[in-house]
């Protein structure tokens, strides 16, 4: 049976446009995403403008600036004071963001995933702004 | 991919950073003349901490101006900690010293932001920052007139700080 059978059997023209808008959604969303670790992942949203965040099943979307205070936030971090710190409170640090998206205990290895992550996005971030410098370039 | 970063602001980072710490700079000034201003009220010096006392209000407001050029622009302003600054001085004169040497590091530090402008093409922020040359041009010449001052008249004769304080405090009207 061909796909012109089934598309008429179910009157599946009718929805096709829609089809088409949800497909549309999908693949912009798996082709924006930003970085991907083990711990998690980062895509850009174009619909809402803006980044989320999917770090150790949190999930947590920002405004680029709100993004990149956060990301400056997890690099400030001094790592190395927690580290030779031996009391029980060095073990972990809250981190939180602005507007509270993100509130969460995080311990040193953590802080350091989820530094990667942010550094990695942020990376990617920059590249394609200068992708996109180039080419408005070429074009003009 | 839509281009957020650029999107959100026409700072690069480099720009944001020498911007915020030109702000910094800028408030850090303004309480230096504080200080400078409370000592030589303290020491009955009024006209010249009333003058510096304006000098730090103006220094404030040009802290705020680039403050606000950066959230114009969409960057991120960060807003400088209170360093702590110099309380006592010697002198009158080293009063003025001081106020000068600082000025020359506020001159260097406009300069370095104009050459990081150019560096990074962003001719939006150096026609900005043209303004702070203009003023620093003034500021500098007026810390200079403050001790000539001190070449002109004898602090150590009778009426000398008395002269000294009310022809310093006419500067720049």
């Amino acid at each position: 049976m061909s796909l012109n059978y089934w598309c008429n059997s179910f009157n599946l023209y009718k929805f096709a446009p829609l089809l088409l808008i949800t497909m549309k959604q999908i693949s912009d969303l798996t082709s924006n995403v930003l970085f991907e670790t083990e711990k998690g992942y980062t895509y850009q949203c174009d619909t809402t403008d803006s980044i989320v965040v999917n770090f150790v099943d949190t999930v947590s979307s920002y405004k680029v600036q709100d993004f990149l205070i956060f990301q400056r936030k997890v690099n400030s971090v001094d790592i190395m004071n927690m580290l030779y710190d031996l009391s029980d409170q060095s073990d972990a640090q809250l981190i939180e963001t602005t507007k509270k998206n993100f509130s969460r205990n995080l311990t040193i290895c953590e802080i350091v995933q989820l530094r990667e992550l942010l550094n990695g996005t942020k990376f990617t971030l920059s590249l394609n702004s200068m992708l996109c410098d180039v080419l408005i370039a070429n074009l003009a | 991919m839509k281009d957020l970063l650029r999107n959100t602001t026409s700072l690069s980072e480099g720009i944001e950073q020498i911007l915020n710490l030109q702000a910094k700079i800028e408030s850090d000034a303004s309480n230096k003349y504080l200080a400078m201003a409370a000592w030589l009220d303290r020491n009955g010096y009024a006209n010249t901490a009333e003058y510096l006392y304006k000098q730090a209000e103006e220094e404030r407001e040009h802290f705020l101006k680039v403050f606000k050029y950066i959230t114009d622009m969409g960057g991120i302003a960060i807003t400088p900690a209170v360093a702590e600054v110099q309380q006592e001085f010697a002198s009158f004169r080293e009063v003025f010293e001081i106020a000068l040497q600082n000025e020359i590091a506020v001159t260097k530090a406009v300069n370095k932001v104009i050459a990081k402008c150019r560096a990074e093409n962003d001719y939006a922020t150096e026609d900005f920052m043209m303004w702070y040359v203009a003023e620093q041009r003034e500021e500098e010449k007026n810390a200079r007139r403050a001790l000539e001052f001190f070449e002109l008249i004898n602090e150590n004769e009778a009426a000398g700080k008395f002269a000294l304080d009310v022809q310093i405090a006419k500067i720049g009207e």
